[in-house]
């Protein structure tokens, strides 16, 4: 399609010593991590293989016994080594990359657009990784981005967008179809063994808010897992731990709404602190020059947590429009989970409809924001409220709806 | 609730000059985001170029050096942002770019102005209008010679040298006004009652361009204000110029027009109904000439006059233009960058369009808005800054009526190591919350 990205042929040449060398000399490193492929285990026993990965628990000839003992088909991951003795050093020293160069995985997500346009905007030289797909991102394109394609579940495509990159955003999560391993864990490894191998300078890698306290939801034990990947691999790195967006909101409530359709709630006491992904933008880039952040695990919120029921009433009171509510109890969601988990295929709902677990068990999803605003020099103030954000975008669309409807009235006579 | 949502931004077309330099590649990304339409002048398009700029940037090939190729630059455009600057510091590319690219680029941006105006059978807003042209024998008529004195000098009045002055049309084609004053506390003025082409008051422009030539004195242009069917409540305001030694442009704004009388109010181009051209010897500096001609009296004066225009007034500014505060510069080169810089800024200042000048500190390649941006007019600022900061700004000015016709310098807050700090400044923190250029600029003087 286009040039993934200005290599030049010294570069190119680097790149290929580092594919030759580095990476099998790391390969048949002692004290590899193991996981086991899911698709034999049941669900409590896939839980495991993300447990083994947390350094405390690695025990290397146990956990390679047990391995060969269940006979499972087991793939070799090798860890990145926090001390650099053996493991990778600085691809090229001599060739400095510029610090605004920045590459963001997952650039066509909700956040990841965000970040794409905050980044711009702030001078960084952007370039995205996306998956080659028959409808390119063109937004990216127009908004000034370089496009470079490549898959996370494909880690030989990963090597060459990295060249010339001082910081990583990753924002990336697999889609609702696919299976979640697939991206969210063996992507992000790859990416971030990747990562180590040539020397980027910065991680910023986004989580789930208390992602410690769930294993049973796979999305959440695979974030965590990820995260302690993350921390052991050496590589200076801020995590960032989300709540909730707001964005979200409105394609769950407030266009069913709208449109006058069913809104899906839930009688759960869980209160969720969405966040404006515009905010999460801002803070993340605030955190990454931020040299005291270095290293550290922070928490976005908002600054209030709602229920879903709370949420609803909102929407509707600047809708100006009842809402048909079709209220879900918690316990049937978990029945479905149980229903599902029947069908092996459908095994992946099984584990989003997990998050469900989450919802029933955790009463408050934030936390409290005065930490981190002080960390990083931000003002509490400057943080949109949910009320706010759902104001701004209703007083849009209704404005919008107006003018749709004084057009249709002139369509009126085909009728 | 977005903030990079604009309002007017959709029906505006932006042309990005120097759209590959440092400041150029982020003033382009940052007006796509805000879903300018965007036009980028490059020099060559090929590959490499291309691949730098956005695909939805309509990419036109020309030169700043060279008017044919701007054209089709110009065309379709309400606004430029020019971040250009030559690549080296030979003199020739300094004049190629600095100075003329700028003279050059108003030019077509004016013709093409005017030739749309002319298409809607009017007179673009953005053009000057042309109050007296001194082209015809016929020209000079109407002007009238007088001459008077500020103060009786009873005891000098013995060794009066006297005056004289005369208006007239040469056999060269030059209309010139010269003359002497030897008399202390006198001077001789031209004088004329304007006659405006119909439908035309001055109140829709903002200041009067003259183009002269002579030999570098001072003079005093006097506007008479008031009820032009009743003369006696007429009331005057002054404004100093300066001319140099041959031909030259100079733009008086109608708000540094003072009234003569202290207590009378504010000038109000509305009711102008006589423009007066008054020498007098005092306060004329001694003129830089070139080296070897023989000084002349001071007391003495040739004016050429070859036209007075008004310069029109708006809103929003047409022409972002980046210069430079000439620190960062190599000391043995900055003379020359800074003399093709001014030149453009001043080409710019006469042209008429609405125009914004950026004097940014010696740039820095690092993420934008990230620290304190002083701004400030004078040529005082000592610090850098980003590159980043620089393009918001620019973007930013495009729809600040308080950046219209001004020139600032601005750079990073100057932060004392710690311990040593003298005093606490007041500085604009630059996030797309807030709109910091506005309070920022509206403290600045206008007209610079």
């Amino acid at each position: 399609m286009e040039s993934v990205c200005p290599v030049s042929d010294r570069q190119r040449e680097s790149l290929k010593m580092a594919m030759a060398w580095r990476l099998p000399t790391q390969l048949p490193t002692p004290g590899n991590l193991h996981h086991y492929d899911s698709k034999t285990l049941s669900f409590p026993a896939s839980l495991s293989w993300c447990r083994t990965l947390a350094p405390d628990h690695l025990l290397p000839s146990s956990s390679s016994s047990t391995s060969t003992a269940t006979g499972t088909h087991t793939r070799r991951f090798m860890k990145c080594r926090a001390r650099a003795g053996a493991g990778a050093v600085n691809l090229a020293p001599g060739t400095p990359v510029r610090p605004t160069s920045i590459l963001v995985v997952g650039a066509t997500g909700t956040l990841g657009r965000q970040i794409v346009r905050r980044a711009l905007d702030e001078g960084y030289d952007v370039r995205c990784l996306v998956r080659p797909r028959p409808a390119p991102a063109d937004f990216l394109r127009d908004w000034g981005a370089t496009v470079v394609n490549a898959d996370l579940s494909k880690p030989e495509t990963i090597p060459a967008t990295l060249v010339g990159i001082h910081t990583i955003i990753d924002c990336a999560t697999g889609r609702p179809e696919e299976p979640i391993k697939k991206v969210d864990w063996e992507g992000k490894v790859a990416l971030i063994q990747c990562a180590k191998a040539m020397g980027i300078q910065k991680f910023v890698f986004y989580s789930i808010h208390n992602c410690d306290q769930h294993p049973e939801v796979p999305l959440m034990e695979i974030k965590y897992c990820t995260e302690k990947f993350l921390q052991d691999s050496g590589i200076n790195h801020v995590i960032i731990r989300l709540c909730g967006f707001m964005q979200g909101i409105i394609g769950q409530y407030a266009v069913p709404i709208l449109e006058e359709k069913s809104v899906w709630g839930t009688d759960a006491p869980t209160r969720i602190a969405y966040m404006d992904t515009q905010d999460v933008a801002r803070l993340t880039f605030i955190a990454l020059r931020n040299e005291k952040v270095n290293g550290k695990l922070l928490t976005f919120a908002g600054p209030r947590a709602w229920t879903t029921q709370e949420v609803i009433t909102l929407c509707e009171r600047f809708a100006g429009q009842e809402a048909n509510i079709t209220t879900v109890p918690v316990s049937v969601l978990r029945v479905t989970r149980q229903l599902t988990r029947l069908f092996e295929w459908t095994n992946d709902v099984a584990d989003r409809l997990a998050f469900s677990e989450v919802l029933s068990s955790d009463t408050v999803f934030s936390v409290p924001m005065s930490e981190t605003y002080g960390l990083l020099g931000v003002d509490g103030k400057d943080i949109v409220t949910l009320e706010k954000y759902l104001q701004d975008y209703f007083t849009n669309i209704l404005k919008k709806l107006k003018d749709i409807k004084a057009q249709s009235k002139q369509s009126d006579i085909y009728f | 609730m977005c903030e990079f949502v604009i309002p007017g931004a959709q029906n505006t077309t932006v042309l990005v000059v120097g759209a590959t330099s440092s400041i150029g590649r982020i003033v382009v990304r940052k007006l796509m985001l805000r879903g300018y339409t965007v036009k980028a002048l490059v020099r060559n398009a090929d590959q490499e170029v291309v691949e730098m700029l956005p695909r939805s940037v309509e990419i036109v090939t020309g030169d700043v050096g060279d008017p044919a190729t701007l054209y089709a630059a110009v065309q379709g455009c309400n606004k430029i942002i020019y971040c250009a600057t030559a690549r080296s510091t030979i003199s020739g590319d300094l004049y190629r770019v600095d100075q003329r690219g700028v003279y050059n680029l108003t030019k077509a941006f004016q013709d093409y102005n005017n030739k749309m105006a002319q298409l809607r059978a009017g007179k673009s807003s953005k053009s000057k209008l042309t109050l007296v042209k001194f082209k015809t024998p016929e020209s000079v008529d109407g002007w009238e010679v007088r001459q008077g004195t500020y103060f009786q000098d009873v005891v000098a009045s013995k060794y009066d040298g006297g005056m004289d002055a005369k208006f007239e049309f040469t056999f060269t084609g030059d209309a010139v006004f010269s003359g002497y004053v030897f008399t202390r506390g006198g001077y001789v003025e031209l004088s004329k009652k304007l006659s405006l082409p119909l439908g035309r008051t001055l109140d829709r422009y903002e200041g009067l361009v003259l183009s002269v030539g002579g030999n570098g004195r001072s003079y005093i242009l006097i506007l008479e204000a008031g009820p032009s069917a009743d003369t006696s409540q007429s009331k005057l305001y002054f404004s100093r110029f300066n001319t140099k030694a041959g031909f030259c442009r100079v733009r008086v704004p109608f708000s540094s027009f003072r009234p003569v009388k202290p207590d009378d109010p504010p000038l109000d181009p509305f009711l102008v109904h006589t423009l007066t051209l008054r020498f007098e010897p005092r306060r004329q500096k001694a003129v830089e000439g070139r080296t070897g001609v023989q000084q002349q009296d001071p007391r003495s004066f040739t004016l050429i006059l070859e036209y007075i225009k008004a310069l029109p007034t708006g809103q929003e500014t047409d022409f972002v233009l980046v210069s430079c505060t000439g620190s960062g510069i190599e000391p043995n080169r900055r003379e020359q960058v800074l003399k093709a810089k001014r030149a453009g800024e001043e080409s710019l200042r006469k042209s008429g369009l609405g125009y914004t000048i950026i004097r940014p500190g010696p740039l820095k390649e690092e993420p934008g808005g990230q620290r304190a941006l002083i701004f400030d007019q004078g040529n005082r600022i000592s610090q850098g800054i980003s590159c980043a900061d620089v393009a918001d700004i620019c973007v930013k000015a495009l729809h600040d009526s308080t950046a219209r016709n001004k020139s600032f310098d601005v750079c990073y807050e100057y932060v004392a190591d710690q311990g040593k700090e003298l005093y606490e400044l007041v500085a604009h923190l630059p996030d797309k919350a807030n709109n910091y250029l506005t309070p920022a600029l509206s403290a600045l003087e206008k007209n610079t």
